[in-house]
């Protein structure tokens, strides 16, 4: 099981610098800190000079949705979120204790919850072969898994979703994102990872807008064709990819919907 | 003899008449904000004076739409009388509010207008009451305040009532439910509802309105009709009899608090000389804060007191004396603010070692006239730890219990540890600065797609990002000693490499940034600031500090700070500070100009602050800056 043998290490790295934030803050001591066995993680106690690295964003986060699916309907799904351009800022937020009032989660915490959604879609039915990369330095995460079928990989979203809503109904989860039937598929995204993005600020807003969102559809047929005016076809037919920014798809849900339709025997 | 009790009389009510509002801060008080020029505050609109912190306490009332489009000069407040805004925290309660002149009774309770008269057992004083607050009026004087017993008090009456009727534990009904886990999630729930209902309330929901449509109007109840209550009304829960104890508390201690304003004529005024002095000068505006009461009325004293009394007898002769006082002028284009903080002899002597050293005029020439902002603190750390020590390990041997115990860590630290060698290398002189924010060159990945097939690979590139840059540094004779550290650490961590001039850790801020240690001329420096290591590590020369601010700073005592707000404080946004800092710097936020703090030397009773604040005159008025200014004092005394 590689990834819980990276969360393991991961989270040893990370009580590390726990225990030596704690001793920074307790007594205010640069050179209290010191751990010559240890100095790598002596960076992250200098979080003095990241004040106000909340200025340097210049760009956000990347997200890519690829989707293969195979002609017996199984396939697989593969999750990227890309935020390393984002980290200076990433990591700034995880040297405070709190922000804008709110209470900011450890990075145990954060990878505590990315192996609670790993346990969670490992029990799902017809899930196999589940892997995450978790890249905590440029913070860039990858998720993979194989699915028996659209249906099978729908449900396990809706689960995991659902375990972690906190019992709070979710009304997005009475809605089918995916449809592969009948030679074509009909896929959107799930409007509950977006909805939040209501209530931006400016600063957001502009932040929202130089992020991506990527969604690529392979299939082992070569597409006919598809609704989305904004979808690009692969030279080799057998993809399609619609891509947008954050923002947009924050105010727009359905600019990734899209219908796609193969090609009658087309094949490989 | 009854012209004599008449004349008496009435010379005892017109001196009660005559005094001011000053008069009628109370005793408990511990901290006091006391306007002497009122006519700087008559543009101030009431709606603005009531969202300030020192106003929190009695302003509920306020927030009903009753001060809208009003200044305090259509408040009735009379502008010859001072405003003192006052917070105590006694042993048994504490006490809130403002006392003020008022010019004109009808206009005054057009804004307060949620408080009734009630009847007054004080011959001469009106009362007024709303649901939290008193109003209390003699004469032309009027006290707005709020009394809130100790919650400890009232813990320890409910309990002892609680349990002296036969009660359990009063907790026990929710023990045997108690799920931390389901407890922290329904929290979860109703803070993230509670947070929806907020942002529902911003996009336009007006809660005024739905409290008025929440009338029971569909079926009301019958006058004369009886409510029956489901269970026995005469057995209280015990959050109920905790209610009841507190009602109970509460009267009984605005009852002490006006018997003491009213019948025995004792206010600050007349129990503290140094109040009365104080408010006696003529500046703009004064402050009063006695740290000494706030530390012995701290509720953990209480324990301490009962477990170690010796020791926290020698705190409290310690603390002695602890006191603030300040001025606070307006001029054209700047405040100051002069402040002199007092203190017992003891603390005095700690204080004056502390200070007996000289400037190390070298730091100066690592601070660039083009800063942002920078400190000086210079203190001496070997003879404030030796006179600290010859104070403390006597006072901790005779404490009590563990107490004295710590007596021991103390003796054998000072016996076995190189005190040459510790006071050497860090001997107490600081500076800081914040040079603003520069672009520094940093990696990010991105994703390559084939156009063939759509994969995508990683790609590492360049990216530039924003970084605020910062300075520390202090004096030391013992470079070589981080010089050794660095270079075994160097031998393990290549990332940590020896230039020379100084040394650099790659991707030493928070995984992204350079940070760079700069060992020369007697100082060691840490910096992320690329410029100053490669290119400046003997000094910035011609670029540095002016002569004027340099020999400011060398002729101020303990410490010289200068921030120039429009690049420091207006750099930072808001979210990095919490909540208790950005209080502080809302005293400076959308002004433009320059701050400025030094101290004098301390002497054996008090050290002098000074704070200026020079601006450009633009936009705000001197009211804002004074109640600003206030704001920020009335925070750090809480």
């Amino acid at each position: 099981m590689k990834e819980s043998t990276d969360i393991y290490v991961i989270l040893s790295e990370a009580s590390y610098v726990n225990l030596y934030l704690v001793r920074f803050n307790s007594y205010g001591i640069i050179f209290a800190i010191w751990d010559l066995s240890n100095f790598e993680h002596m960076k992250y106690l200098f979080s003095f000079f990241a004040i106000g690295l909340f200025l340097s964003l210049t760009s956000c986060i990347e997200i890519i949705d690829d989707l293969s699916i195979n002609e017996d309907g199984s396939g697989t799904f593969k999750y990227t979120v890309n935020i390393s351009s984002s980290k200076v800022k990433l990591n700034s937020y995880l040297a405070l204790d709190s922000l804008d009032g709110k209470r900011v989660p450890s990075l145990d915490e954060i990878k505590g919850y990315v192996d609670d959604v790993i346990v969670s879609l490992k029990g799902q039915e017809g899930i196999s072969n589940l892997t995450i990369e978790s890249n905590y330095s440029d913070f860039i995460f990858k998720l993979k898994l194989d699915f028996n079928s659209v249906e099978n990989l729908q449900a396990a979203i809706k689960a995991v979703a659902q375990e972690n809503s906190k019992k709070r109904y979710l009304e997005e989860l009475n809605h089918n994102w995916l449809n592969y039937a009948d030679g074509s598929l009909a896929r959107s995204i799930p409007k509950m990872n977006i909805q939040r993005a209501k209530n931006l600020s400016g600063e957001e807003k502009k932040l929202l807008k130089e992020g991506t969102y990527t969604s690529i559809t392979r299939f082992a047929k070569e597409v006919d064709h598809c609704d989305n005016s904004n979808a690009v076809l692969a030279k080799n037919k057998k993809a399609v990819m619609v891509r947008t920014d954050a923002y947009s798809l924050s105010q727009k849900t359905q600019l990734l919907d899209n219908t796609i339709y193969l090609k009658a025997g087309g094949g490989e | 003899m009854k012209v004599l009790s008449t004349l008496f009389f009435t010379a005892l009510v017109t001196s009660a008449f005559a005094q001011k509002s000053e008069a009628l801060v109370p005793k408990d008080a511990i901290s006091v904000f006391s306007i002497n020029n009122v006519n700087v505050l008559q543009k101030i609109s009431m709606d603005d004076l009531v969202k300030y912190q020192f106003m929190e306490e009695v302003q509920q009332e306020l927030f009903d739409g009753s001060t809208s489009g009003r200044t305090l000069k259509d408040s009735g407040v009379d502008f010859d009388q001072r405003i003192n805004f006052f917070q105590g925290n006694g042993k048994r309660f504490n006490v809130s509010g403002f006392t003020l002149g008022i010019s004109d009774r009808e206009k005054f309770f057009q804004v307060f207008d949620d408080y009734e008269k009630m009847e007054s057992g004080y011959a001469g004083v009106d009362f007024y009451e709303s649901y939290f607050n008193r109003i209390a009026i003699r004469g032309n004087s009027a006290i707005v305040f709020r009394v809130e017993p100790s919650f400890y008090e009232i813990e320890e009456m409910t309990d002892s009532i609680w349990y002296a009727r036969g009660n359990d534990y009063r907790y026990y009904d929710d023990w045997d439910y108690w799920d931390e886990e389901e407890a922290v999630r329904e929290l979860e729930i109703e803070l993230q509802e509670a947070i929806e209902e907020m942002e529902t309330d911003e996009e336009g929901f007006n809660e005024f309105e739905e409290y008025e449509s929440e009338e029971n109007t569909n079926n009301p109840i019958e006058d004369g009709t009886e409510i029956v209550a489901d269970e026995n009304p005469y057995e209280k829960t015990y959050w109920e009899l905790r209610d009841s104890v507190e009602m109970v508390f509460q009267a009984d201690c605005i009852k002490r608090l006006c018997d003491e304003l009213f019948v025995d004529n004792e206010s600050l005024m007349s129990e503290d000389s140094r109040f009365k002095e104080q408010v006696a000068h003529t500046s703009d505006g004064i402050f009063f804060m006695d740290n000494s009461r706030n530390i012995a009325n701290e509720n953990y004293m209480d324990y301490m007191r009962m477990i170690y009394p010796s020791f926290v007898q020698n705190i409290d002769e310690l603390y002695e004396d602890n006191l603030l006082l300040g001025d606070i002028n307006i001029h054209d284009n700047s405040v100051d603010v002069d402040m002199k903080m007092g203190y017992g002899e003891d603390l005095g002597e700690i204080y004056t070692e502390m200070t007996d050293t000289k400037f190390d005029k070298t730091v100066l020439k690592y601070i660039p006239e083009d800063n942002g902002g920078f400190f000086t603190y210079t203190v001496n750390m070997r003879k404030a730890y030796e006179t600290t020590y010859a104070y403390m390990l006597p006072m901790l041997s005779e404490s009590e219990g563990p107490v004295s115990l710590s007596a021991i860590t103390l003796e054998l630290f000072d016996e076995f540890v190189n005190k040459d060698a510790v006071f050497d290398l860090y001997q107490g002189n600081v500076f800081g600065t914040y040079n603003g924010v520069k672009t520094i060159k940093t990696k990010k990945i991105i994703f390559e797609y084939d156009e063939e097939t759509f994969e995508y690979t990683e790609q590492e590139v360049e990216a530039e990002e924003e970084m605020p840059v910062f300075t520390f540094g202090f004096s030391t004779k013992r470079n070589d000693i981080p010089e050794r550290i660095l270079e075994r650490v160097a031998r393990v961590y290549p990332k940590l490499q020896n230039k020379g001039d100084y040394w650099v850790f790659e991707d030493g801020v928070l995984n992204t940034a350079p940070l760079f240690f700069i060992l020369k001329n007697d100082l060691f420096i840490v910096t992320n600031d690329d410029d100053l290591a490669r290119n400046h590590s003997n000094g910035y020369g011609s670029l540095a500090l002016n002569k004027k601010t340099a020999k400011a700073a060398k002729k101020s005592g303990m410490m010289y700070a200068k921030v120039n707000t429009d690049r420091a404080i207006q750099d930072l946004p808001a979210r990095m500070f919490s909540d208790y800092e950005n209080e502080l710097l809302d005293v400076i936020r959308g002004k433009s100009g320059n701050l400025v703090m030094s101290s004098a030397k301390a002497t054996k009773r008090n050290t002098d602050f000074k704070l200026s604040y020079q601006f450009n005159g633009e936009g705000t008025d001197a009211g804002t800056y004074i109640l600003d200014l206030i704001n920020s004092l009335y925070v750090i005394s809480k």
